[in-house]
């Protein structure tokens, strides 16, 4: 274990394939003890392949994966834990009504005579809790802490199931500055115990700030793998990114000028030095029909607070918002949709679609009788007054012909991919359940969209229909306001990108000039 | 300052308890006589026993319709055995394999069949049901066995009837299993949040089945304590028990969302239900009137769940 040549896991020629197509391509990762080992890449790269793969939560299609020396495949994730893999996931897996010292011990309580001995439990915890330091009651019920310290739970989880793997898969993206550096406190504390860490992360200046060596996957495949006082932010991001960057200013993408319906008239939406919470800060931006606007910045940096601010989730303390010129207070969604800004969350399972209706209701959600003409929206002048009585609710009788007509219309523009009509909306891939979601904001004839993460767990292919579908929102004069984790997206969808740091805007770019490595380093600070 | 007073899970059914007390013996001191006192010690201890199991369930994000059916049906076998002259010592336990075999069916039928086990449990409702009838021929067996009947309305002092200490007994070994061995946990997990009790490595086909077995035990226990009671044995014992299990559990303090379970609640919570019935005996009213109060505190509790809930969600903004 003290051995620094000896690694922990070695594994070679790692290849998943998921429905016939290959998603990891022969991939080599050792973890040595006491090392922080970063594992990067863009989304889709195979990050998460990797995590599941030495974790037991998938089986390899080729390739072998030692543990200390000795080749294993792991049946499920508690084979993996038994023998000392432990995995802080993004979602964090406890169980909020128990408390502290249950959620530790859950699965592996010590008992004797069939009898849980919470004495001694009682007493490792405290023991580990101290040494993590949440000063926290054993007893504490788990769901009344913070997400940081349940995190920490979690890994004091990892530590009383002496594990010498510890695999953490974007452990920051819910933490604040403060709770951050805890834990790479704790973090190197482990490191210092001799446990492997396996790191996944984003951003790019936590892994230089933590981590000793650091591999870069993209597309399925190991770019590089270095020592980290070996290598520098830019051949990390050029690993990352390889020649994409040319790809996104190709000539095949059609680039937005500046919009001709837009310039005439007031932004749709209009920001001037907004706070909002402890978050938001200062917030100055604008977007005109028929633009794209992105936004880019780490998680943290108040990206979705900012689009839950103008969408009336959070209130906005200072400063002044106007939708198409008109000074507006939202305190709650309706209120946006009454101003016809709709959002679409990057949870599509909790906040999106309704996954007990199929496709055709989902859909017709959101669907206006008023204008028959789907997928036509009226840019100005509908008289919304009359619209909106009209629009299917209480007990106004179905339209049911026009509903198929306007679902149908909407099928073919997203080309959403559904064997009828009447498909349980989850029986469909990511893309087309996101498709959806765009048909039913479409057919609400919105003024100003806010996209959140709109490809997240979507396939390549669905991508690029879904920016697709980004641009003919655009074309139809409807102001669009992206946020997303993927430069690349954003470089691609938007003309202007305001990048986000700690919750105020540092930077105002114009896709055509940037590259993303620049944006990165303005991310990053 | 009221919603903290509610946050202590039973604390509201224990103050409810003390206030129903007051209320009926000054209306009425008959309320406080040992014959009273007594039977609303031997009926609270029926519900409780079958309340016990039902908590479990409960916490664990299920439900167990069958119940009352289940007493019904081992009421039924322990007549039968005992007019065909089987002793005493064999009949109970039988009684008892009677709620181990359909509580495990119950499992097997929700693990197997991927069941919603209110779903599950609904149909085993009725198949029970109809064994008894076809056992019964829809006649009432006579239980005699002074014995049985003094193992519960027979007093062991403090004008205590005997039931009270087999469920104080079945208190303490329920007790024992919930908080303090690793199943009684991971019940509770898996009704907290099932992807992280899968996730810390629970078998949850294992506990599912072990929790139906208890409550199906438990039931049959209940059931054999109404026919010993009652010196006979036909299909409407345990009819409606169920809602009444569901009832003291929610009343006792355990929410319907799982996640965790209150046994001292549902103790006090069947006491309750018991004292309110017999009180509103001693006060004459009409006994037609029963199913609506008891519906009605029913709501109550709901609500009072609904607020703890609200409580414990503020803070987390949903969005």
């Amino acid at each position: 274990m003290d051995d620094k040549g000896e690694a922990v896991v070695c594994a070679t020629g790692m290849r998943k394939r998921f429905d016939g197509v290959e998603v990891l391509h022969g991939v080599d990762l050792q973890l040595w003890p006491a090392e922080v080992h970063a594992l990067v890449g863009e989304n889709g790269a195979g990050k998460s392949t990797i995590i599941n793969l030495l974790s037991g939560r998938l089986r390899p299609d080729g390739g072998q994966i030692e543990f200390r020396g000795a080749p294993v495949e792991f049946r499920n994730p508690l084979a993996a834990r038994r023998a000392g893999i432990s995995v802080i996931a993004q979602e964090l897996e406890v169980v909020p009504t128990l408390s502290i010292v249950e959620n530790v011990f859950l699965g592996v309580e010590p008992t004797r005579h069939f009898l849980i001995r919470w004495a001694e439990a009682r007493r490792r915890v405290v023991e580990v809790l101290d040494e993590l330091g949440v000063h926290a009651t054993p007893d504490r019920i788990v769901g009344t802490m913070s997400i940081a310290d349940q995190q920490l739970v979690e890994i004091a989880k990892a530590i009383v199931g002496q594990f010498r793997v510890l695999i953490m898969d974007e452990p920051t993206s819910a933490l604040n500055l403060a709770e951050t550096e805890r834990l790479f406190k704790i973090v190197r504390r482990l490191r210092a115990a001799g446990v492997a860490i396996l790191y996944v992360s984003h951003r790019l200046w936590e892994v230089f700030d933590l981590a000793d060596r650091v591999t870069v996957l993209r597309d399925g495949r190991k770019r590089l793998t270095s020592e980290i006082v070996l290598t520098d932010v830019d051949s990390v991001i050029h690993a990352m990114l390889g020649d994409k960057s040319s790809l996104i200013v190709g000539a095949d993408v059609p680039r937005r000028e500046a919009p001709s319906i837009g310039q005439a008239t007031a932004p749709a939406l209009e920001l001037e030095a907004v706070d909002s919470g402890e978050v938001l800060r200062d917030i100055s931006l604008n977007v005109r029909p028929g633009e794209v606007i992105g936004l880019a910045g780490v998680l943290g940096s108040g990206r979705t607070e900012l689009l839950e601010a103008v969408y009336g989730l959070r209130t906005i303390d200072k400063g002044t918002m106007k939708l198409s010129g008109v000074p507006t207070k939202l305190t709650e969604p309706k209120e946006a949709i009454r101003h016809r800004a709709f959002l679409l969350p990057e949870d599509r399972k909790l906040e999106g679609i309704f996954a007990h209706l199929d496709v055709h209701e989902n859909v017709i959600l959101g669907f206006d009788p008023a204008n028959d003409e789907a997928g036509q929206p009226a840019v100005a002048g509908v008289d919304e007054q009359a619209a909106a009585s009209r629009r299917r609710r209480g007990l106004a009788p179905i339209q049911a012909q026009a509903e198929r007509r306007a679902f149908d219309a909407m099928r073919k523009m997203l080309s959403i991919r559904c064997s009828g009509p009447y498909d349980r909306i989850t029986t469909l891939s990511g893309g087309n359940q996101q498709k959806a979601l765009f048909a039913r904001a479409a057919l609400s004839h919105p003024r100003v969209l806010f996209l959140s993460e709109p490809t997240r767990g979507v396939d390549v292919g669905a991508k690029e229909e879904i920016y697709s579908a980004i641009d003919a929102f655009a074309r139809r004069g409807i102001a669009v306001v992206v946020s997303s984790s993927e430069l690349g997206e954003l470089l691609r969808l938007a003309g202007r990108i305001y990048v986000l740091r700690a919750g105020r805007i540092v930077a105002q770019v114009a896709a055509e000039t940037t590259g993303e490595g620049d944006i990165l380093k303005l991310m990053a600070g | 300052m009221i919603r903290r007073m509610l946050a202590a899970d039973s604390a509201a059914a224990v103050m409810a308890l003390i206030g129903v007390f007051v209320i009926f013996s000054s209306i009425n001191s008959r309320f406080l006589s040992s014959l009273n006192i007594n039977g609303i010690v031997v009926s609270a201890s029926i519900s409780a026993i079958t309340g016990l199991g039902m908590t479990l369930i409960i916490a664990m994000r299920a439900l167990d319709l069958s119940v009352g059916s289940i007493m019904g049906l081992s009421a039924i076998v322990v007549a039968e055995l005992l007019s065909a002259g089987e002793p005493l010592l064999l009949v109970i336990p039988i009684g008892l394999l009677v709620g181990v075999g359909l509580g495990l069916f119950n499992g097997l039928l929700i693990v197997l069949l991927r069941l919603p086990s209110f779903v599950a449990t609904l149909a085993t409702l009725s198949m029970i049901l109809g064994m008894e009838l076809l056992i019964t021929h829809g006649e009432t067996v006579t239980i005699h066995n002074g014995v049985l009947n003094r193992m519960v309305t027979g007093s062991i002092g403090y004008h205590m009837p005997a039931a009270a200490a087999v469920a104080a007994v079945v208190f303490g070994t329920v007790g024992l299993i919930f908080y303090r061995t690793p199943f009684g946990r991971h019940v509770v997990a898996i009704g907290g949040d099932i992807r992280a009790a899968i996730g810390a490595g629970i078998n949850v086909t294992r506990v599912t089945i072990g929790a139906f077995v208890l409550v199906g035990v438990c039931a049959a226990l209940s059931g054999l304590m109404a026919g010993a009671e009652l010196q006979n044995a036909d299909s409407t014992i345990g009819a409606g028990a169920e809602l009444t299990a569901i009832a003291v559990v929610v009343v006792g303090g355990t929410s319907l969302t799982g996640g965790r379970g209150n046994l001292f609640g549902t103790i006090c919570a069947s006491v309750l239900l018991a004292a309110i019935k017999a009180g509103l005996n001693v006060v004459n009213v009409s006994s037609l009137y029963e199913d609506l109060v008891f519906g009605s505190i029913l709501i109550v509790a709901l609500m009072v769940d609904g607020l703890r809930r609200g409580t414990r969600r503020k803070g987390m903004l949903v969005v």
